[in-house]
């Protein structure tokens, strides 16, 4: 993985891209097993390496509970900016969906650095933002169309009612 | 004549054996089509809060249409995976294009058709 390859640092030349690389320690997980589950603490930002995670959200089903699939982050993809957002608990649950490779990169080194070269952290911040707003208006767009779904079954309701 | 009474009282008494058993029959023909209508909308509400005044869906109920399809765990996932999918695409198109249309537009998914 070259800072060219990875969307968080997007923007840099690789000579400041890879001591921001170097900050990370690589985690294999094999086929299922779980990165971090929806409400853990947060403490580090992770680019996949190699192989796919698997983000979900917990839905009950019936008597149970299922993970319901929301988005896949392949390589070069970055994931779990909650570390950098407080109050630093990650909010959906992540998972290789087959063997995979990520670099964690602790949110205390990464602040380190920034605060050493702030152009970088100006780099990275901006790239999170750009991945941040992006999700928050697509939720917000998807939530908005289920509330108008909602709003056409009660008037079909109040109809039929009356 | 009492030979007569007595087949009268015994034509008679049959004939209120057949009323009775012929009302509680046409009753418990009632509870059994009823009931599963009922218990029908009740699961409706139950899964979804958009499933309930939805358009009645052909694959809701059998052929005869009493008995709701009970759809397994990993189907109905696939289906909310598949909404989630197609919702995400319709975000974008709507931000990559914002209109009123692309807003509110039609969903294939059938999970709310």
């Amino acid at each position: 993985m070259t800072g060219a390859h990875a969307d968080l640092l997007a923007g840099l030349a690789e000579e400041e891209a890879a001591p921001v690389l170097a900050l990370g320690s690589r985690i294999a997980l094999s086929a299922g097993q779980v990165l971090f589950n929806l409400g853990d603490a947060a403490d580090s930002l992770f680019i996949v390496e190699s192989g796919r995670i698997a983000l979900t959200l917990p839905l009950r089903l019936r008597d149970g509970q299922q993970d319901v699939l929301i988005e896949e982050r392949s390589p070069g993809q970055a994931l779990g900016w909650s570390a950098l957002v407080p109050p630093h608990r990650f909010t959906l649950k992540a998972a290789a969906s087959i063997d995979t490779e990520v670099l964690a990169l602790p949110r205390a080194a990464l602040f380190e650095h920034f605060a050493a070269h702030p152009a970088v952290g100006y780099a990275v911040t901006r790239n999170v933002s750009a991945v941040v707003g992006q999700r928050l208006q697509v939720l917000q767009t998807m939530w908005l169309r289920e509330m108008q779904r909602v709003v056409e079954i009660r008037g079909v309701r109040a109809r039929s009612v009356t | 004549m009492e030979m007569f009474l007595m087949a009268a009282v015994m034509s008679l008494l049959g004939v209120a054996v057949c009323a009775v058993l012929f009302a509680a029959a046409t009753r418990d023909d009632r509870g059994v089509t009823t009931q599963p209508a009922r218990q029908a909308a009740q699961d409706r509400q139950r899964f979804f809060a958009a499933a309930p005044a939805a358009p009645p869906r052909a694959e809701a109920t059998t052929k005869e249409g009493t008995e709701p399809e009970l759809v397994p765990v990993e189907a109905l996932l696939l289906r909310i995976e598949q909404h989630i999918r197609l919702e995400q695409a319709a975000a974008e198109a709507f931000l990559h294009r914002p209109t009123d249309e692309s807003l509110h537009s039609r969903t294939t998914s059938r999970l709310v058709n």
